[in-house]
C-alpha cells in the first residue's frame, strides 16, 4: 500500500503518526503544519492547482483519497439547494429524473467537465424554486423523522437490556452466598466428617449450575437500525475461551534474605539514615539517583546472609542451590562517609 | 567434567548467531528437556582481556544467582578447549517476532499479560538490585506455554552504587530513556521503566512508538510527543552532561496516539514515560496500578498467540518446490523436451 502524506513537505503517516491531513475545495490535500504554514494570513493559493483557498475551509481529510473529499464537498453543496423529496413530485418517473439531473451537475463539479454551463444551471434553478427551498429547509423530513425515532428505541431497549443483567448479577450473588453460608453452617454443626460435606454441597451447585445453563438466555439478541444483528458468536471472537482467564492480584514481591528484616524506605528516609550517606549532586539527581537507594542496598547488603548457614555435610554450596539472597557483588556501595 | 558436559546435549539444530555468541537448540541427554546453548565466541584480543568475553561474564554472574519464573533461567555452563557454552531455558519465539507478525492480533487480555510478566521479571530484578540496560521486545522471550522471560544479561549490572559511574551508552536507541541520552553517568531503575513503556506502546501500535536514527533524533521525538522538559518538571536537567536546549514542543496527549487504549491504560504508559526519571513509575508501583486488576484479565498463557502458523505453511511451500525441482531434474534426464504449443 502506499504510504499516505503530504505532498509539499512529504511527510508520511510513518515517519510522523500524527501527521494531519487536510483538505479542502479543490480536493488536493496538505498536512496540517503546511496548511498552517502557507495560510497563516487567512487565505493563499493551493500548491497543486493554483485555486485561491480559504483557510477556514480546510477540514480533516476523512477518506484517504482526496478526489472523494472533494465529491463529498461539492455534493453537500449541491444537495444544499436540491432539497426536492420523492413527494413533491407527481409520478416517480419525475422523481428519477431529478436524481439524475443532481447526479450529472455533482459529477460535472467533481470531474471539471463543463464547469460554467452547470453552474448557470445551478443558478437558474436557485431562481425558479426559491420558495420551495426555503420552505423544505425549514420542515423535518420524514426520513430524518424515522431515524430519531429508531435511535430512541435503540436506545431504550440498551437501558432494558442493561438493568436485566444487573438483576441477574445481583441474583447470582445472592445465590453464591447462600450456598457459602448454607456450607458454614453444615461444617459447623453437622457430625458428618468435612469431607463428605464438601463432597455433597458440590454436588448440590453442580446440580444448580447445570439448572442454570437450561434456563433459556434473558434478553434477546440486540438488533440494530441497520438490521444487523449481533449474536454471542460475533465476528470478533479471536478465538480461546476468555472466561477462563484470571483476574490478576497484586502481591508483593517476597525477598529471602536469612538475615534479620532491614528498615524499610520510609524508615530509611525519615530516621536519620540518610545523614551517613554523601547527598546525591544535582547531576546525579537529573539522572534518577537518589541516595536512599544507595543506603538502601548498603543496608540490605549488610543484614542479608547473617542467618545463613550452609548445611554441614556440603560445605561449599553453590549460589543457585543455597537459595539465598543474592549477595556476590564486589561494587559494595558506600555507606559511612 | 568438561567432557561429560559436551556429550550431555545433543545439538538439534543452529538458531542463531549474535555479536558475541552462536546459539544452538540441543537436548539434555539426562533430562530429556529441550534446552537452547549459547556458545560464546572467543571474540577479539581486547574483548577478551578479562580471559572471557564481557557480557558473558555478566550473564554468568548474574544470572545464576537469580531464580523467577519471569527471568531466564541459566541451567548450566561448560567449557570446551577455550569456548565457554551457557546452557538456557529453550524458549519457542520472542515478543519482537509477535509484534511484527501480522497474522496475529494482540488484543487487551495479551498485551496486559505481556506487560504483567515483564513488570514481574522487571520488579524481581530490581529488588535484586539489577538493571538489566537492554529492555526490548527482542529480549523479551516466550516459551511454548506463553511464559514470558527476560533474557540477554550482556548489559545488566549492580545498581545503587554511587561511587562508580556508568556508561550511558546502553539500551538500544529506540528504548533509551532521556536521561540516558543527556548523558547522565548515575541512573536508576528509570531507564528499564522507560524501556518498558515504550514495548507498551509498541503492543499497541505494532510499530517502533520512538523509532529514533540518531541520539539527537531521538530526543527530539520524545520530545515532540511528550513534551520538552523545563527545569520545573525536571530539576537539574540542565546539570546532565550532554544537556541541549531543544525547541519546547507541547505535550501530545497520549488518547490522541493511541486512541483504542482504554484510561487506566494510558495512565500506566503516562507514569512509565514520565521524562523526569524521579517522577518515572517502579515496577511494584506500575503493578498496583488498576490497569492490571481492572477487566479485562491478563490473557492466560495457553491463550497468548504463537508465530508458528507462517512457519509450518512455509516449510510446506518449501517441500512443495522441492518435489517440483526433481520433478524437472527427472524430465530432463530423460532427455524429453518439452513442446509448447501456442
Amino acid at each position: 500500500m502506499e504510504e499516505q502524506g503530504c505532498p509539499r513537505c512529504k511527510t508520511t503517516k510513518y515517519r510522523n503518526p500524527s501527521l494531519k491531513l487536510m483538505v479542502n475545495a479543490c480536493g488536493h490535500s496538505l498536512c496540517e503544519s503546511c496548511v498552517d504554514l502557507l495560510f497563516i494570513k487567512g487565505s493563499g493559493v493551493c500548491p497543486e492547482c493554483g485555486v485561491a483557498l480559504r483557510r477556514n475551509n480546510y477540514r480533516l481529510q476523512v477518506f484517504e483519497d482526496a478526489g472523494v473529499e472533494k465529491e463529498v464537498d461539492i455534493r453537500k453543496k449541491v444537495l444544499r439547494d436540491f432539497n426536492k423529496k420523492e413527494e413533491d413530485f407527481g409520478s416517480l418517473q419525475d422523481y428519477n429524473d431529478y436524481l439524475e439531473k443532481v447526479e450529472t451537475i455533482i459529477f460535472n463539479l467533481a470531474s471539471g467537465v463543463e464547469v460554467e454551463s452547470t453552474r448557470k444551471m445551478i443558478e437558474q434553478y436557485k431562481k425558479e424554486n426559491k420558495e420551495f427551498i426555503k420552505k423544505n429547509q425549514s420542515k423535518l423530513s420524514r426520513d430524518e423523522e424515522y431515524l430519531e425515532e429508531l435511535i430512541d428505541m435503540e436506545k431504550q431497549e440498551a437501558a432494558s437490556r442493561k438493568q436485566t443483567t444487573m438483576e441477574e448479577e445481583t441474583r447470582e450473588k445472592a445465590l453464591k452466598r447462600k450456598h457459602k453460608d448454607a456450607l458454614i453452617d453444615e461444617l459447623m454443626f453437622s457430625d458428618m466428617p468435612a469431607n463428605a460435606i464438601m463432597a455433597t454441597h458440590k454436588q448440590t451447585s453442580v446440580v444448580t449450575k447445570k439448572e442454570e445453563e437450561t434456563r433459556p438466555p434473558p434478553s434477546a439478541a440486540p438488533t440494530f437500525s441497520t438490521g444487523m444483528r449481533f449474536t454471542q458468536q460475533s465476528v470478533f471472537n479471536t478465538g480461546g475461551q476468555v472466561t477462563e482467564s484470571k483476574p490478576y492480584v497484586f502481591t508483593p514481591l517476597e525477598l529471602e534474605t536469612c538475615g534479620p528484616p532491614y528498615p524499610d524506605i520510609h524508615s530509611i528516609m525519615n530516621d536519620g539514615f540518610l545523614s551517613n550517606v554523601r547527598p546525591s549532586t544535582e547531576m546525579e539527581l537529573a539522572g534518577g539517583f537518589e541516595p536512599q537507594v544507595a543506603c538502601q542496598r548498603a543496608l540490605q547488603d549488610t543484614f542479608c546472609g547473617l542467618y545463613y548457614f550452609p548445611p554441614m555435610n556440603q560445605p561449599c554450596a553453590s549460589p543457585n542451590s543455597s537459595g539465598s539472597w543474592s549477595q556476590g557483588n564486589s561494587n559494595s556501595p558506600m555507606c559511612v562517609s | 567434567m568438561a567432557e561429560d558436559s559436551n556429550r550431555r546435549y545433543e545439538k538439534i539444530e543452529f538458531l542463531g548467531e549474535g555479536q558475541f555468541a552462536t546459539v544452538y537448540k540441543a537436548r539434555d541427554t539426562k533430562t530429556d528437556a529441550v534446552v537452547a546453548v549459547k556458545k560464546i565466541k572467543v571474540g577479539t584480543r581486547v574483548e577478551a582481556a578479562d580471559g572471557i568475553n564481557r557480557t558473558a561474564l555478566r550473564e554468568i554472574k548474574l544470572l545464576q544467582e537469580l531464580s523467577h519464573v519471569n527471568v531466564i533461567g541459566l541451567l548450566d555452563i561448560f567449557g570446551q578447549k577455550s569456548n565457554v557454552s551457557l546452557v538456557f531455558d529453550f524458549m519457542e519465539t520472542d515478543l519482537e517476532i509477535i509484534i511484527k507478525d501480522n497474522k496475529i492480533i494482540l488484543t487487551a487480555p495479551h498485551i496486559k499479560s505481556y506487560m504483567l510478566q515483564t513488570l514481574q521479571g522487571l520488579e524481581y530484578l530490581h529488588a535484586h538490585w539489577i538493571l538489566h540496560r537492554d529492555m526490548k521486545p527482542n529480549n523479551l522471550l516466550i516459551n511454548d506455554q506463553g511464559i514470558l522471560k527476560i533474557g540477554d544479561f550482556g548489559l545488566a549490572k549492580y545498581y545503587g552504587s554511587p561511587s562508580r559511574p556508568y556508561s550511558n551508552q546502553v539500551v538500544t536507541r529506540w528504548y533509551r530513556c532521556p536521561e540516558l541520552l543527556f548523558g547522565a553517568k548515575q541512573y536508576s531503575t528509570g531507564v528499564d521503566i522507560w524501556a518498558t513503556g515504550c514495548i507498551m506502546a509498541e503492543l499497541l501500535i505494532r510499530l517502533p512508538f520512538l523509532p529514533g536514527e540518531t541520539d539527537l533524533d531521538q530526543l527530539g521525538r520524545i520530545f515532540q510527543v511528550l513534551g520538552t522538559p523545563t527545569e520545573d518538571d525536571w530539576p537539574h536537567v540542565k546539570a546532565l552532561p550532554d544537556y541541549i536546549q531543544f525547541r519546547s514542543y507541547p505535550k501530545q496527549p497520549l488518547k490522541e496516539i493511541f486512541t483504542a487504549a482504554g484510561d487506566d491504560l494510558l495512565e500506566v504508559l503516562d507514569q512509565m514515560m514520565a521524562l523526569n526519571p524521579l517522577k518515572r513509575c517502579t515496577a511494584t508501583e506500575s503493578l498496583k496500578m488498576p490497569y492490571f486488576s481492572n477487566k479485562p484479565h491478563p490473557a492466560a498463557g495457553h491463550q497468548l498467540p504463537r508465530p508458528g502458523s507462517n512457519k509450518i505453511v512455509n516449510k510446506e511451500q518449501e517441500a512443495r518446490r522441492a518435489g517440483l525441482k526433481r520433478k524437472q531434474n527427472s524430465e530432463q534426464d530423460r532427455g524429453l523436451a518439452k513442446r509448447l504449443m501456442f
